[in-house]
């Protein structure tokens, strides 16, 4: 990891550690991650600004320090659509033409992000948004956060190609259905687009620039869940290794006893390797073609779908019948984790994928050298 | 390595490199016999080979016969080597981990007269540590050495010392105080395999191969001048061994694992009727994916462990990961492509989806033992929870 990606991690994780304790992680559940105080609060710190390029009055820096302030939110389980603001706007902005100078208003916008393929092979029975010539067409369920932002960016696919658009989520043709979410970190909604959704107002990207967009666009949102599953499987190994050095059963602690301590390092040997496995990728992830991209972040969001989960789960077993309830909040990060699990693809399916890239693809699999 | 800091080596890593594989490109490459002894003879002959052309010891000081270059230089040729499908050199246990510590804590005489052989390959060691009584628990080796007159006098039994039957000198940890705690009465012995009173028998893996033996010691008198650093001191010597061996090992495999993936691939790829049953289809895909992102993550891992080489930080906890890490995935990987034989795998001589049988099956049944040499898995589960994560001792 270079230096500004782990400066960019500690100075999200020293403020979350300063500002952010477990009460304001129960008040920002019970509202499901939607505070406009606590998003202007994030806001002013200048970390959705992090990727945003200069020229839109950002910091300029690469996509990967969004990766690495996403380990650090990870860790503190800290809701809302983060990632959403993290990412979506700086991506956009580098796509848009003229750098996006006509769109002052997207560094400070919550955008919601409809994108079948954020469904995997579920995108059928969570509706289906496809592309037709006057717009978007179709329905997706769940999307995060879609009754509360400022905008939509719809990804519509058709057999003529990709068109990315860009939708005032109140718009004509626009229907935001709000839905019970299961999600303590997130607001899910039914989105439907009544043709012709968004009529007048033409898709932001189209043809190859849109290929491009999306192809980014999902590479990127893989490698922020496995980064935030990496911070998430880190912070849970700390956590119940401090609990079973003090929870004490036949006089003395669980710690002691070789079924426990076994667990608690394969427990380390997960969390490690992933967190690994996100340090490199952030690292590669600026310098690689979209070719390699592309595989870089289904590997890391393949293993983080199975080795965070995996954490949680020893986790929430270690913790004994505590771990069942809501007493402690590891049953939160189980629920984000296994959100997460599927968005973009799990690891079953990612390494499906994987498999037949390899087998029928482009070569990609060229051992990496040691210099 | 992305990350090397320094650019001078950086460059310098990648000269060598396009040295290396101009070198392999135009070298004889053998054939490797299945039989034991042909095996042996042609390895050697290997080894010879690289030696004259100055790939043998390459990390090794130029006082000690080697090319006095990093270890990274020797991952390199190491890396290269299994990239042109090259037969490692039969004396790596005298390379990579009996040489290193007699050059460290070896005298003059021993250096002198053993290195220069060791690395040619005229001599091949092999190193007598585990016995049927001490195997996780080394330390409580009951192998017994005596001092009579100039000698001692060696008695008790070895076990899984590889090539014992055909080494010309084993490396030995023996008990040479029965008052001292455990670990304070060993002494670390060089002992030459032709001396009266050693029997080796070898054992058959589950492979099939005879790599090692258990080694019979009654009465085997090894002069003094044999002995490697202080009387008793021989502990510090052999944790010093596990240690440096750890590193190199776990990036060489992590070469060589990538490369039988890749292997597994092209004979995938090349088979027409790889998805005639969608279900046969989907298992392949799987299992080249499922491998393929378990050699990603050690991959990850081991940058870390290439750091730790260059700034040559000696044996850490963290390697106790990086051998876990490094066992599972061996068996990942060849356990998926070997699942892909289906029923075939009893029948080495088919070649179900395009895959080799007789290679598949014996690689997979090799990975069984990952897990075990070396400090077995449970092992490295103690130490990471001990040493890294601070839970109580038991």
């Amino acid at each position: 990891m270079t230096d500004t990606l782990a400066e960019v991690e500690e100075t999200v994780d020293a403020y979350l550690k300063r500002s952010y304790d477990a009460q304001r992680r129960h008040a920002l559940t019970r509202c499901q991650g939607w505070d406009r105080t606590f998003l202007e609060e994030i806001a002013d710190l200048g970390w959705f600004a992090l990727a945003v390029p200069d020229e839109a009055d950002g910091l300029g820096l690469p996509l990967s320090a969004v990766g690495a302030a996403m380990m650090s939110l990870g860790r503190h389980l800290v809701p809302g659509p983060l990632p959403e603001r993290l990412l979506l706007p700086a991506l956009l902005l580098r796509h848009l033409d003229g750098g996006g100078s006509d769109r002052s208003d997207l560094p400070g916008a919550v955008v919601a992000l409809v994108d079948p393929a954020a469904h995997g092979s579920w995108s059928v029975d969570g509706g289906h948004v496809r592309g037709e010539p006057a717009g978007p067409a179709g329905s997706m369920l769940p999307v995060r956060f879609a009754r509360e932002a400022d905008l939509l960016l719809v990804v519509a696919e058709s057999a003529e190609g990709t068109a990315v658009h860009l939708l005032s989520s109140r718009g004509p043709g626009v229907d935001v259905e709000p839905v019970e979410s299961a999600d303590p970190t997130a607001r899910l909604a039914r989105v439907t687009f009544a043709e012709p959704a968004g009529a007048g107002t033409a898709p932001v990207l189209t043809g190859s620039a849109a290929e491009r967009f999306v192809t980014e666009l999902r590479a990127w949102a893989q490698i922020l869940a496995a980064c935030e599953l990496a911070g998430i499987a880190v912070g849970l190994v700390a956590e119940t290794t401090a609990f079973v050095q003090v929870r004490e059963q036949f006089g003395r602690p669980i710690g002691a006893f070789q079924a426990v301590k076994h667990t608690l390092a394969d427990m380390y040997a997960l969390a490690s390797s992933l967190r690994n496995l996100c340090d490199v990728t952030l690292e590669d992830a600026t310098s690689s073609s979209a070719d390699e991209l592309l595989m870089l972040a289904a590997v890391a969001k393949a293993y983080a779908a199975d080795a965070a989960v995996r954490v949680c789960e020893s986790a929430i077993q270690m913790h004994g019948g505590t771990g069942f309830t809501t007493e402690t909040d590891l049953h939160l990060y189980y629920k984000r984790a296994l959100a997460l699990r599927a968005w973009y693809g799990d690891h079953e399916e990612l390494t499906h994928r994987i498999g037949d890239n390899l087998l029928t693809g482009p070569q990609l699999a060229e051992p990496r050298s040691t210099s | 390595m992305t990350t090397m800091a320094d650019p001078a080596l950086a460059a310098d890593l990648t000269q060598y490199r396009t040295q290396c594989r101009k070198w392999l490109a135009e070298a004889r490459i053998p054939e490797v016999p299945l039989s034991l002894t042909e095996r042996f003879r042609v390895l050697r002959e290997w080894q010879h080979t690289l030696y004259e052309a100055g790939w043998i010891g390459i990390a090794w000081s130029r006082e000690a016969g080697g090319q006095g270059l990093t270890h990274l230089h020797q991952l390199v040729f190491s890396e290269e080597l299994a990239r042109a499908r090259a037969p490692q050199p039969i004396g790596l246990i005298g390379l990579d981990v009996v040489g290193p510590s007699i050059d460290r804590f070896g005298t003059l005489r021993q250096r002198t007269e053993l290195l220069p052989r060791l690395l040619s390959g005229e001599d091949i060691w092999c190193q007598g540590f585990s016995e049927p009584e001490a195997g996780s628990d080394l330390s409580s080796l009951r192998t017994r050495a005596e001092i009579d007159g100039d000698d001692f006098v060696v008695s008790g039994q070895k076990v899984w010392t590889s090539w014992a039957h055909l080494a010309s000198w084993c490396a030995m940890l023996v008990r040479t105080n029965l008052d001292a705690p455990k670990s304070r009465g060993i002494s670390y012995l060089l002992v030459d395999m032709s001396s009266p009173g050693i029997v080796t028998r070898p054992l058959t893996q589950m492979t099939g191969d005879q790599e090692f033996c258990e080694v019979f010691l009654d009465r085997v008198r090894v002069p003094r001048e044999n002995l490697v650093g202080e009387l008793d001191g021989g502990w510090a010597i052999a944790r010093h061994t596990l240690g440096t061996e750890r590193a190199a090992y776990t990036l060489r495999r992590r070469v060589e694992y990538e490369v039988a993936l890749q292997d597994a691939i092209d004979e995938l790829s090349a088979c027409p009727t790889r998805d005639a049953d969608p279900r046969r289809g989907y298992r392949v895909r799987a299992a080249v994916g499922r491998s393929h992102v378990a050699l990603r993550v050690l991959e990850a891992q081991t940058r870390k462990t290439i750091g730790r080489l260059a700034a040559d930080t000696g044996p850490v906890p963290e390697d106790s990961v990086d051998k876990l890490l490094l066992n599972d995935i061996e068996q990942q990987v060849y356990g998926s492509i070997a699942d892909l034989l289906g029923p075939l795998r009893a029948t080495p001589a088919a070649r179900p989806l395009g895959l080799d049988v007789a290679r598949w099956a014996h690689d997979h049944l090799y990975s069984r033992a990952a897990s075990i040499y070396g400090g077995s898995s449970q092992i490295q589960r103690n130490i990471i929870a001990e040493r890294i994560l601070g839970l109580p001792r038991d």
